[in-house]
């Protein structure tokens, strides 16, 4: 394991982390607001739009996620007749099955976050003359983020992991380097590198949404 | 002098139970009443039922003289909106926003609905803090508060936009015993500036002391009504003495 060796890899590694920090920002950045509308439309008084809500959460949390991943980047350009215009970029592909599968997740988060405040809320906010959209923006919303936050943080965390599915899928990435330097050099140390550059990316999620706790302790 | 509240024949049910049964009674601009019964009388259900937070199945409500209620149906939301708008209401749990400051609680509602410039809305929740006694807790969140504190918050909050009523939907039956004076001293000032209140209340001493009109309340009706002095010195009914013996 010498310095010398470590330095030669980090190059190319820090560039497959790249992608790896890439995709866990468009998938943070869509996947949440996807969330939030699919609990809203969850919980709307029409009823076949709830049920395709709840339908679509089922089938995204009860199936895993690599076969997802794969019926987007391989799966979806077989379907007869339409299947020619389904062809993406693998990593575009494999962007939007991971947006899909987390927006649910995170669906599933923000529901418990509403059902966790007291219908007083509801009540207060409607005698002091808001209408319903202004009192979920101004008082539900708001209260529902800081019940998510801890939850919200874990579900980020998970998703810098799941990025490395990505090597499934033959996007090259953060593990897709260390592999292939393993395979090349005969030596373990690539993949400690690649541990090493993963916990820096939980420790700085961790230290983020520590802080955002803090910040919304309303105390 | 023309009724501020009209109550005609107001009735709820659920299935075969009913919890109002033809409740008819009006109060008079600057009128206290107060209303007190056993647990489960309606009292609180007939309360928010005049701001649409129950549904009623039969009767009519005015307010102002304007439609809130007519023969069990509730106005469209838009006119409910405008003549609740008049209404205040202090809540048992005191619902503040627990994610906003005390300030932040005062002028949500009036900063949202931007009928005044922001500086007319922090000049008056600087002037109701003050009045409340808690000048100098607008920038804390409630959960630093005591309840007596919070819901001295929730009445300035309701006062925010100048009701011409305030409902009280027993405003000291949360509260530890030694933090129901300063809640009461509130309410009692607000009687003194001839502000229009219907209380529910177990507290008899304050209903005798600050009420106009005291209704008793007791199995879906109004079964006893007159003034602090008929209703607690000389009842009619049998079931007034025997509930106002156990309180």
């Amino acid at each position: 394991m010498s310095i010398d060796y470590i330095i030669q890899i980090a190059g190319p590694m820090l560039e497959g982390a790249r992608t790896t920090v890439l995709l866990f920002l468009i998938v943070i950045v869509l996947s949440i607001p996807l969330g939030m509308l699919v609990t809203l439309v969850a919980k709307s008084r029409i009823k076949p739009l709830a049920w395709l809500a709840h339908t679509y959460i089922y089938v995204m949390r009860g199936t895993p996620l690599l076969l997802q991943l794969l019926f987007f980047c391989f799966g979806l350009p077989q379907i007869p007749v339409i299947g020619e215009y389904l062809v993406m970029d693998r990593f575009a592909a494999a962007a939007l099955g991971f947006i899909l599968n987390y927006g649910a997740y995170f669906a599933e988060i923000f529901r418990g976050g509403l059902l966790s405040i007291d219908k007083g809320q509801h009540e207060a906010a409607k005698v002091l003359g808001l209408s319903k959209w202004q009192t979920l923006r101004k008082v539900i919303l708001a209260q529902m983020f800081r019940v998510a936050l801890p939850a919200v943080a874990n579900e980020s965390i998970t998703l810098v992991k799941d990025t490395a599915l990505l090597y499934a899928v033959a996007v090259p990435e953060l593990l897709n380097y260390a592999k292939t330097a393993v395979n090349r050099d005969f030596t373990v140390t690539p993949f400690v590198v690649a541990g090493i550059i993963y916990l820096l990316m939980t420790l700085v999620l961790t230290l983020f949404f520590k802080l955002l706790e803090k910040r919304f302790k309303f105390e | 002098m023309s009724s501020i509240i009209e109550v005609k024949q107001l009735q709820k049910s659920f299935g075969s139970l009913d919890v109002l049964k033809q409740i008819t009674f009006e109060v008079k601009p600057g009128e206290v009443v107060a209303v007190i019964g056993p647990s489960g009388s309606g009292k609180s259900t007939m309360l928010r039922s005049l701001v649409h937070l129950e549904e009623i199945t039969g009767g009519s409500i005015f307010i102002h003289g304007k439609t809130l209620a007519e023969n069990g149906k509730y106005a469209g939301s838009a006119a409910i909106r405008d003549i609740t708008a008049t209404m205040g209401m202090v809540f048992q749990h005191f619902n503040l926003f627990p994610h906003l400051t005390v300030r932040g609680n005062l002028e949500l509602a009036p900063r949202t609905l931007k009928r005044e410039s922001s500086q007319v809305i922090a000049a008056r929740s600087t002037e109701l803090l003050t009045k409340v006694g808690l000048a100098d807790k607008a920038d804390v969140y409630p959960s630093m508060l005591s309840g007596g504190q919070k819901q001295r918050v929730a009445i300035a909050r309701a006062l925010m936009l100048n009701p011409d009523i305030l409902l009280f939907d027993e405003p000291t039956s949360a509260l530890d015993p030694e933090l129901t004076g300063e809640v009461l001293r509130v309410i009692r000032q607000l009687a003194e500036e001839n502000m229009t209140m219907i209380i529910v209340t177990h507290e008899m001493n304050f209903a005798r002391d600050v009420a106009d009109r005291v209704f008793f309340m007791d199995n879906g009706e109004i079964a006893e009504s007159g003034t602090p002095e008929q209703i607690f010195g000389n009842p009619q009914l049998e079931r007034t003495r025997t509930f106002l013996n156990q309180e």
